[in-house]
């Protein structure tokens, strides 16, 4: 079963009702009967309903309690205080269940968030254990361990026979396996309550602001009518049959020529290598990015994407070749001189945000580099609006949403009037309201201002909607620097940077276009649409 | 990363990593007690020989044992010659000598007596630095708090350090991102161009969002330990304590052995108090 909605609707609070969480760790005032395996919650206790209910939160990095896999899945058996004895081959047999079996030994530094989860799957995964609870499980994943993730969760549901609970915004992304049905929230409340398919035939899902598969946009952009007879909850067993030629018509109709733009280069990295003390992190790249781009930087964690960015900013310097700022070797500028020509804004606004009141954040960067107080003001008034946060600017910035704290870390950057924003996971954990707040509002900086954007991502989503190019990479390499759709439909680069095939190529494929085509007008069709209504 | 420095958070292979927990903190706390109760030469020095047989056997790396060494055998130098400076005859209750070896000037004079009684100081220091040394090196966090409990103290004492260790890795991390932010916004940490004083300032700086981070993990970590049943009995087992094998066995004796004698030495020290004068000037 998948429990769906946006961000405040009540999910992670109604999971927390299952765990137990509710209302022995939140106290609150409960009316009405929750019920797990017969007996009813509030007459029980947290540690009893563990024992049924087995939970894997969002955070894969602070439920990591033990300090090795094997201490860590045998937490709640120590908890139990079982005997070791007892305890070992039932820490190797949850191990093995979930393919960690060979890592017992390992601390978790140096684990990837997908085998982080798999650990914490295994860690919940004793005994009487009759259902399962997965808070947002793909919110840290790459899109392939995203699937393998969404792999695992099926076929244990399967050979253990207990019931499955998700948690998820990423609709598609979960119904790549089979699903029973969905609740879909919304303030508090049930909306929708009915199988996959009656959700998708239904308009409910795009009015209450959750992310349609990409396969269903582009058959409703062409104007098919797709029944629950069609079975559309997954791209390989839609029934295509009726919609095919309308589909060829509407895509091969699509006006995909645009003018030829002459673009100045900005910044350039030419033949650049870097090495952590003796591992090397990148090999020989090169790429250049023109004023006003959009860029996408994709690729697996620990490809290089991290170390490019922090080259790029000049925290880190090349061991060899250059990098050219504005046709000059940025080895000359510290720094705090670069940090005024390439903005950096960090993944969670948190970890930036260092005052109490919007302006004195926004105007930080500029106290610390010495300017004027005309210069200071006159630069955060125009940050300020610019991010449309000026009537905002003497909140106190612990009040403001997630969103808004975004704006606040993008336009303290801004106020710097930087050549290049830097963007790291801009809408990581976002629901899709928010994502397309913070994305259309960075796509207004740029086509307003133009000031030249990179991503560094692996939502490719975001790279189709929102950009224009995508720079791949994979083991410190730069395998790819194309535009989104060509590297979209080619599967080598696909599979060497974890990333995955979009339901657009398998449509694509089925009904017999060109992968790259077909994607590449989709994209000019549905950015057509979003300006049309913005 | 596979160790913090000197802490180890896997088990390592020499014969002292492979006993368990509880053997290695019950041995720590009755040598603790052994090197503290007395000025004795021929009580300390074996035990001396023995902790630096044990460093070794640890195969340590010594590049990250050098500083530690240098810093702690250097404060304790300092601290010997502070005790000269305070009082050059400090040495005279212990020994009952007062004859001078070497004299700068009327005052500060080194006589026989405080020379030998500041050398066993020195050495009685030194080796609970080494004893220290090598109980932190051998044991891991984990072992650490299953040995804890096994002292009969609660185990929630034991959780707070074995966490603690677990985080300090992700919160570096965090500390490592933020400052990095913060110096792209033009914040100055290089320690050549500001004064001592204004960098401490800017470090503040980047401890605001690192706390306001940490607390929101903090919630985290509680749900997730109270959702597998931490805290649920008053006991608890350890999935990293191994039960007792022979080696466990022989060194139980033998720190059975060693608590009996202190009991014995600090007792019979009670009944007929022992002459303050030391060792070699016993004959």
């Amino acid at each position: 079963m998948l429990i769906l909605g946006p961000s405040g609707c009540g999910k992670s609070t109604l999971a927390n009702c299952i765990n137990g969480l509710v209302p022995f760790s939140y106290p609150g005032e409960i009316q009405g009967s929750c019920k797990i395996a017969g007996t009813e919650t509030s007459s029980s206790s947290i540690f009893n309903l563990s024992a049924v209910v087995g939970t894997v939160l969002q955070d894969s990095d602070a439920q990591f309690v033990g300090l090795s896999v094997g201490g860590d899945i045998a937490y709640a058996l120590e908890n139990d205080n079982m005997p070791r004895e007892e305890m070992l081959p039932r820490v190797l047999n949850s191990a093995t269940l979930v393919g960690m079996h060979e890592f017992l030994e390992h601390v978790p530094y140096n684990l990837s968030g997908g085998q982080k989860q798999r650990v914490s799957l295994a860690g919940i995964m004793h005994d009487h254990v009759k259902v399962l609870l997965f808070d947002e499980p793909l919110a840290a994943l790459d899109p392939q361990m995203g699937n393998q993730a969404i792999d695992l969760i099926d076929q244990i549901q399967k050979n253990n026979n207990c019931t499955v609970v998700i948690i998820e915004h990423r609709l598609e992304d979960v119904l790549y396996r089979p699903v029973d049905r969905i609740i879909l929230l919304e303030d508090g409340q049930i909306v929708a309550d009915m199988t996959p398919n009656e959700l998708l035939c239904s308009n409910i899902i795009v009015e209450k602001g959750i992310r349609e598969p990409l396969y269903l946009q582009a058959l409703k952009m062409a104007g098919c009518n797709v029944t629950i007879e069609d079975n559309p909850c997954n791209v390989f067993d839609i029934n295509l049959d009726k919609y095919k030629d309308q589909l060829v018509s509407f895509y091969t109709s699509v006006d995909t020529s645009k003018p030829v733009e002459e673009k100045e280069v900005v910044l350039e990295v030419k033949n650049v290598d870097f090495s952590y003390d003796k591992k090397k992190a990148l090999d020989d790249v090169s790429f250049s990015v023109n004023k006003a781009d959009k860029i996408a930087v994709v690729g697996k964690n620990g490809a290089g994407k991290s170390t490019a960015a922090k080259l790029i900013c000049g925290i880190l310097r090349p061991d060899k070749g250059k990098v050219l700022l504005e046709g000059v070797d940025y080895l000359k500028y510290s720094i705090k001189e670069l940090g005024q020509k390439i903005g950096y804004v960090m993944q969670n606004p948190n970890q930036m945000l260092v005052k109490d009141i919007i302006r004195d954040e926004v105007s930080l960067g500029l106290v610390l580099n010495g300017k004027s107080e005309e210069e200071i003001e006159r630069n955060i008034e125009e940050a300020l609006k610019k991010c449309d946060i000026w009537p905002m600017r003497n909140w106190p910035i612990s009040v403001v949403s997630y969103g808004q704290k975004k704006r606040v870390t993008i336009a303290s950057i801004l106020a710097m009037n930087p050549e290049i924003i830097l963007l790291d996971e801009p809408t990581a954990g976002q629901d899709y309201r928010v994502y397309t707040e913070i994305m259309s509002f960075l796509e207004t900086l740029n086509r307003n201002y133009g000031i030249t954007i990179l991503f560094i991502t692996h939502d490719m989503h975001l790279a189709i909607e929102y950009t224009d190019r995508a720079i791949v990479f994979a083991d410190g390499k730069c395998i790819g620097d194309d535009s989104v759709f060509k590297i979209l439909s080619n599967n080598d680069i696909i599979e060497q940077a974890n990333l995955k095939q979009t339901s657009l190529y398998s449509l694509a494929t089925r009904i017999g276009l060109n992968p790259e085509d077909f994607i590449e007008s989709f994209i000019v069709a549905e950015r057509r649409k979003r300006h049309e209504k913005s | 990363m596979k160790n913090l420095n000197i802490i180890n958070l896997t088990k390592g292979e020499t014969f002292l990593h492979q006993l368990s927990g509880t053997t290695k903190v019950r041995l720590f706390a009755v040598l603790m007690v052994y090197v503290t109760m007395s000025f004795d030469l021929p009580i300390i020095l074996p035990l001396f020989i023995v902790t630096i047989v044990g460093l070794v056997s640890l195969k340590p790396s010594w590049k990250v044992i050098k500083p530690v060494v240098i810093f702690v055998v250097a404060m304790n130098i300092v601290n010997i010659v502070l005790f000269w400076l305070a009082n050059p005859h400090c040495g005279f209750e212990y020994t009952g000598d007062k004859t001078v070896l070497f004299a700068f000037t009327d005052y500060l004079v080194v006589t026989k007596g405080t020379f030998w009684y500041l050398t066993v100081r020195l050495l009685k220091m030194l080796t609970s630095f080494t004893t220290s040394l090598v109980f932190i090196m051998s044991i891991t966090p984990s072992e650490l708090a299953a040995g804890l409990t096994s002292l009969g103290l609660p185990y929630k004492l034991g959780s707070i350090v074995e966490l603690a260790f677990r985080y300090i890795p992700d919160i570096s991390r965090d500390y490592e991102n933020i400052s990095i932010s913060m110096q792209c916004r033009g914040l100055e940490l290089d320690a050549k161009k500001i004064k001592p004083i204004e960098r401490l300032k800017q470090m503040i700086i980047i401890l605001i969002p690192l706390i306001v981070t940490s607390f929101d993990r903090v919630g985290n970590i509680s749900n997730a330990m109270d959702l597998r049943g931490f805290g649920k009995g008053k006991q608890r087992s350890y999935y990293s304590e191994y039960p007792e094998r022979r080696n466990d066995t022989i060194f139980k004796v033998i720190y059975c052995l060693i608590a009996l004698f202190c009991v014995y030495y600090i007792v019979s020290g009670l009944i007929s108090p022992r002459d303050p004068k030391m060792w070699i000037y016993w004959s």
